[in-house]
């Protein structure tokens, strides 16, 4: 079966596969369906879904509910993507290299993958962004400066157990340099747990980015669902629908991609699923 | 040879203890606002002389390298500073603090791991069957959920929707109570928050549970006992379950790391005074001696909890030795 | 086991206040956002000072609601026919909280010494002094180098306290001990202050006022959160939410609780106006039409009713409509007009650009945590947008608003003044060119700098009779309507919230700033 078969014979992989398609349409859509944007304030604040013209409401300066939460999508899956994308990157060159040379070059690595499982990250991700100044740029930074070693792990742990493997060995005797050998021999068999890996991470990311706005460390010019329920943080007590909302967009993209993660892990290693 | 490990562990911890003492030292002096305008300006006064006077109260007009072998120096002897904004030795703030967020991650820890392992040993019973699948979809779902978003759905039902639990703070303000009554006080607030915190590895402990409960299930001694005459209660307690807690004690060190530096959320939405809402008062304003205390005394923490996991997964397992 | 907590959930039912207070003593509890740095009222004039301190500190005169001085700790005082001489005589009987005799040395040193000191708004005020004198312990001699005719004005509590010379005298006062246990003449003495959890206060026995305070104890409790505040007051746990206390957004909750009585007349002592400042010394803000077409461009209307709930009243002078000498008849008014802020701007030569941009600016914000600054300046930036205004709102902390405020690194920023009862009091101080001072916050920001105005303002100040000072204010409401001399947002109306197990809560205009002596059980 291929790995395109073996993916899609699961009903949580395609529903989650299906639930993203619809996030990011609706993401990429948004500055054509609402062209003014989720900032533009249509009328009295706080009223409820339902309400003419409000499919989910007004917030609490009388922004359009739907609006936002179209716009939101772009946010989250701009930082979710790049964050990880950024993260990947790090992870790939560190974990890489001290995998394939070992000695010194993996203890330093190991020595500071400890240290971030030891520092709590998320205040360090907090220092993190107030030092680059709360924005999109700085949220995309901080997240992927925290989770590059998740990535360096698993590619590291890849790296020592392929390197010695017989087709590197080949590839070193008729001459290949070690960067060509990292780049065409062992990276393309040592990605598969780095795509399921990743695929978490986005995941992650989006939850960690809707923290941030929540706690008001996000971009102030831009709107988010994090900063959308950190902003509704006292209008929950006269209007639900301003926490609940967003909130359940959150939930719903990131189960969506978890979902995905658990089928490209199952695609990716056929196993007798536990 | 035990003991050898363990004190091997222990100088480790210090060694991480200076370099995350160095390396946070460097990374919250990059946090721009100068500490004697951040004073200043709460003293609502902001004048150069007085300023000037600040900065040399606490040493911030030394070079850098001065400043540092400084805080290095008093770190040695346990004293990490003075908060700027509360005026008090950082020691006594986190202190006061500390057994609240302790308190609160203990009671998730325990609603975690009794709820997730209950949960885990029910779907493991009858793999796949439409309960098992339930467990499975409900983990996801923990998963997938915003640990604030979770707060706030717990504050918006059982406080603004139905006045049944305290949403806020750890004890009712101004009650000035003693005792049982007290106790109570505190365990009535530490619901809605516990709960929040405990949710998201409820899921991973079922999870967890659930395969480690399945493969013991399989391997021989297992089969042994069912052969034996033993009923499949019998045998999911005594056999499955306490060969699956190996992985589960791993997974209790590992969470009681997250849950000491990612109660940020949490103690934020329900205002619960603990060292998660320090930190974050301390990165709004700018508090630089806090945070780096902050970060130190996390880090021992987390290193000293490695530590006891460690020993008790050998402790677990007979067949793990340490310091293979 | 899901069950069992559950049940356990429903039976410890969310309490009503059920204990009573230890030993009968009668309790205000009230809440405190922040801690304050200390407690030392000249040096740092805040709401949460002026709320606290009001209980510990008085001044010689007290405000009723038409304004009028009437006796505090001076029993009687005369005013010189020529405004240049002031005589108080204080009353004999009061003492401070540590026991030792309150004089007219106290009042000549707080006057004389420390308030110019540290107080901007008394530096102002009393610099019209030419010297003070004390003939016996309980007289004190104003003699002014000229009239200021709202001199007595500037006796209102939170403007000049009294503060006792025995303990600051010769003393570094930003140093001094006392900050953190302050000592007063008022209803209520300092008793204890764990920071992050209280301030204690309890009652005065020997307060001058023998019937006073109608309470035994005061707790100012530590309450950081709105949402915290708003379950605070209604369980019950906190008997008064002070200003910006409960946020706009559930004022209606507290209005809907048949507890709870809410009082909107609390601050009018204070003339609060929520305005917006530009940077005159930069292009296109230094442009009157540019100033005039922002008013335009922002309904303030929508902004009170929507954004703040109906709380306020749109403002149109740099003097409140409450406060006295107010004149509707000569104001240039700005109505909603976002065509003629276009038309404005495009005379002024401020034309759009490719994409449609007229001009890119910054505002800084208030950092209030998400309140009513936050959503007002969010409004205030998407009105802006419609007439081609693209803004960035600069999201920062305190310290940092003070400093590049006072430095005059900003374009645009926002903030509240209040009158204080006399515009040479509360209001002059920004459009004055000699209040240009640079690294100083709440000074003329703007660098407004008008000579007709200097002269009106001073002229004013020193006006004997009342029509005289009328008609300078009237001519400067006039130019400063005409120049747009400030954004003028809307006049700030705050709330003031108490259980109603209490009464005789606010006394008059300056209501919690003037303390809670008077306060009971109902």
């Amino acid at each position: 079966m291929s790995f395109a078969r073996r993916f899609f014979a699961s009903p949580p992989a395609v529903f989650g596969f299906a639930v993203f398609l619809v996030v990011v349409a609706i993401a990429l859509a948004a500055p054509f369906l609402f062209a003014r944007g989720p900032l533009s304030i249509v009328g009295m604040p706080l009223l409820p879904p339902g309400s003419p013209g409000l499919l989910a409401g007004s917030d609490v300066i009388g922004r359009d509910m739907a609006v936002g939460l179209a716009y939101g999508a772009r946010i989250s899956l701009l930082v979710g993507i790049a964050s990880t994308c950024c993260a990947v990157g790090i992870g790939l060159l560190l974990g890489a290299t001290a995998g394939y040379y070992g000695g010194w070059l993996d203890d330093l690595l190991m020595r500071v993958t400890e240290f971030f499982q030891i520092i709590p990250t998320f205040v360090l991700l907090m220092v993190l962004v107030a030092f680059l100044q709360p924005s999109l740029g700085s949220a995309v930074i901080g997240i992927a400066l925290i989770t590059w070693p998740q990535v360096a792990r698993v590619v590291r742990g890849q790296f020592l157990s392929l390197r010695s493997r017989e087709f590197v060995e080949a590839a070193r005797v008729i001459g290949m340099g070690d960067v060509r050998i990292i780049v065409t021999q062992i990276l393309p068999n040592a990605l598969p747990p780095i795509v399921v890996v990743s695929s978490m991470m986005v995941g992650n990311a989006i939850l960690t980015e809707s923290a941030l706005s929540f706690l008001g460390l996000g971009d102030p010019n831009l709107m988010s669902w994090g900063s959308m329920i950190g902003g509704s943080r006292v209008a929950m007590w006269v209007a639900w629908w301003t926490t609940v909302l967003p909130g359940l967009c959150i939930v719903i993209t990131v189960l969506a991609l978890n979902f995905i993660g658990d089928g490209l892990n199952d695609a990716l290693n056929p196993r007798r699923r536990g | 040879m035990k003991l050898g490990y363990i004190a091997m562990r222990l100088v480790k911890t210090v060694l991480i203890t200076v370099a995350v003492v160095l390396l946070s030292f460097f990374l919250i002096r990059m946090v721009p606002g100068d500490a004697a305008t951040v004073m200043a300006g709460q003293a609502g006064y902001a004048d150069e002389a007085y300023m000037k006077g600040l900065r040399a109260e606490y040493g911030l007009d030394q070079p850098l390298p001065v400043q540092l072998w400084r805080y290095v120096e008093k770190v040695a002897q346990g004293d990490l500073g003075t908060s700027y904004v509360r005026r008090q030795p950082v020691v006594s703030v986190i202190l006061e603090r500390l057994p609240n967020t302790l308190l609160l991650n203990a009671f998730a820890l325990l609603v975690a791991a009794a709820g997730g392992i209950w949960l885990g040993s029910v779907a493991a019973r009858r793999p796949g069957s439409a309960g098992d699948s339930a467990v499975t979809v409900l983990a996801m779902l923990f998963y997938a959920v915003p640990q604030f978003w979770l707060g706030m759905m717990m504050v918006l039902v059982f406080a603004v929707w139905f006045h049944l639990l305290p949403p806020f703070g750890i004890e009712t303000m101004g009650s000035d109570l003693t005792g049982l009554a007290r106790l109570g006080d505190v365990a009535q607030h530490m619901i809605l928050p516990g709960v929040t915190l405990a949710l998201y590895f409820l899921a991973s402990y079922a999870r967890l549970t659930r395969t480690a409960m399945i493969d013991v299930a399989d391997q021989d001694f297992v089969k042994t006992a069912r052969a034996k005459g033993l009923t499949e209660r019998q045998v999911s307690r005594r056999h499955i379950l306490r060969n699956a807690l190996i992985p589960l004690v791993t997974y209790a060190g590992l969470q009681a790391s997250l849950l000491v530096g990612g109660s940020v959320l949490v103690e934020n939405v329900f205002s619960w005074p603990g060292i998660g809402t320090l930190a974050f008062q301390a990165v709004w304003s700018r508090d630089n001696p806090l945070l780096l205390g902050i970060f130190i005394v996390t880090a021992i923490l987390v290193s000293l909890f490695n530590l006891i996991t460690d020993i008790a997964y050998s402790l677990v397992d007979p067949r793990v030795e340490l310091g293979r | 086991m899901l069950d069992r907590r559950a049940v356990l959930g429903a039976a410890l039912a969310f309490p009503a206040q059920a204990w009573s207070a230890p030993g009968g003593r009668r309790i205000i509890n009230a809440m405190m956002f922040e801690d304050p740095a200390h407690l030392n009222y000249p040096l740092s004039n805040t709401r949460i000072m002026q709320e606290i301190c009001g209980n510990i500190n008085e001044s010689l005169l007290l405000f009723d609601w038409q304004f009028k001085p009437q006796p505090n700790l001076a029993d009687s005082f005369e005013t010189s026919r020529d405004g240049l001489r002031y005589v108080f005589h204080l009353r004999r009987d009061v003492v401070w909280h540590d026991g030792v005799p309150f004089t007219a040395k106290d009042v000549a040193f707080s006057c004389g010494v420390m308030l110019p000191q540290l107080n901007p708004r008394s530096r102002a005020s009393f610099s019209h002094i030419a010297s003070i004198k004390t003939p016996d312990p309980y007289t004190v001699e104003f003699q002014l180098n000229q009239p200021f005719n709202a001199f007595l004005l500037s006796f209102m509590a939170s403007s000049a306290p009294m503060m006792p010379a025995h303990i600051y005298e010769g003393t570094d006062f930003r140093t001094n001990p006392y900050n953190f246990k302050p000592v007063g003449t008022g209803p209520f003495k300092f008793a204890d202050w764990k920071r992050g959890q209280y301030i204690h206060l309890t009652r005065n026995d020997r307060y001058w006022r023998t019937n006073q305070p109608g309470m035994d104890e005061m707790y100012y409790r530590f309450c950081p959160t709105p949402e915290q505040r708003l379950v605070a007051m209604e369980t019950g746990a906190v008997d008064v939410a002070m200003a910006d206390d409960i946020d706009t957004v559930v004022t209606s909750r507290m209005l809907a609780n048949p507890n709870l009585a809410v009082r909107t007349d609390a601050y009018n002592g204070t003339g609060e106006i929520a305005i917006m400042e530009l940077n005159m010394r930069r292009w296109p803000f230094s442009d009157r039409r540019f100033r005039a077409a922002f008013l335009h461009a922002v309904d303030r209307e929508f902004l009170v009713k929507a954004i703040n709930f109906g709380q306020g009243k749109v403002a149109h002078s740099p003097i409140p409509s409450t406060a006295p000498y107010y004149d509707d008849k000569v104001l240039t008014k700005y109505p909603y007009d976002p065509a003629r802020a276009r038309a404005l701007l495009d005379e002024m030569g401020c034309k759009p650009k490719r994409g449609g941009v007229r001009h890119r600016f910054g505002i800084m914000m208030i950092p209030d945590g998400g309140g009513y600054w936050t959503r007002g300046m969010q409004y205030v930036k998407q009105a802006l947008t419609q007439v081609g205004l693209e803004v960035e709102l600069e999201a920062v902390d305190w310290p940092t608003q003070l400093r590049r405020s006072g430095n005059w690194e900003f374009d645009c920023d926002c903030n509240s003044y209040g009158e204080y009862g006399d515009p040479a009091i509360g209001t002059s101080r920004f459009y004055l060119s000699s209040n240009i001072r640079k690294g100083v916050p709440l000074t003329n920001l703007q660098g407004y700098v008008n000579p007709e105005v200097d002269r009106l303002f001073n002229q004013a100040s020193v006006a004997v009779s009342r029509a005289e000072a009328q008609a300078c204010y009237s001519r400067l409401q006039q130019i400063l309507t005409h120049d747009v001399a400030m954004l003028w947002l809307y006049e700030r109306k705050p709330v003031f919230i108490h259980n109603k197990r209490l009464k005789n809560v606010v006394m008059g205009p300056n209501g919690p700033s003037d303390g809670f002596g008077a306060t009971e059980l109902a």
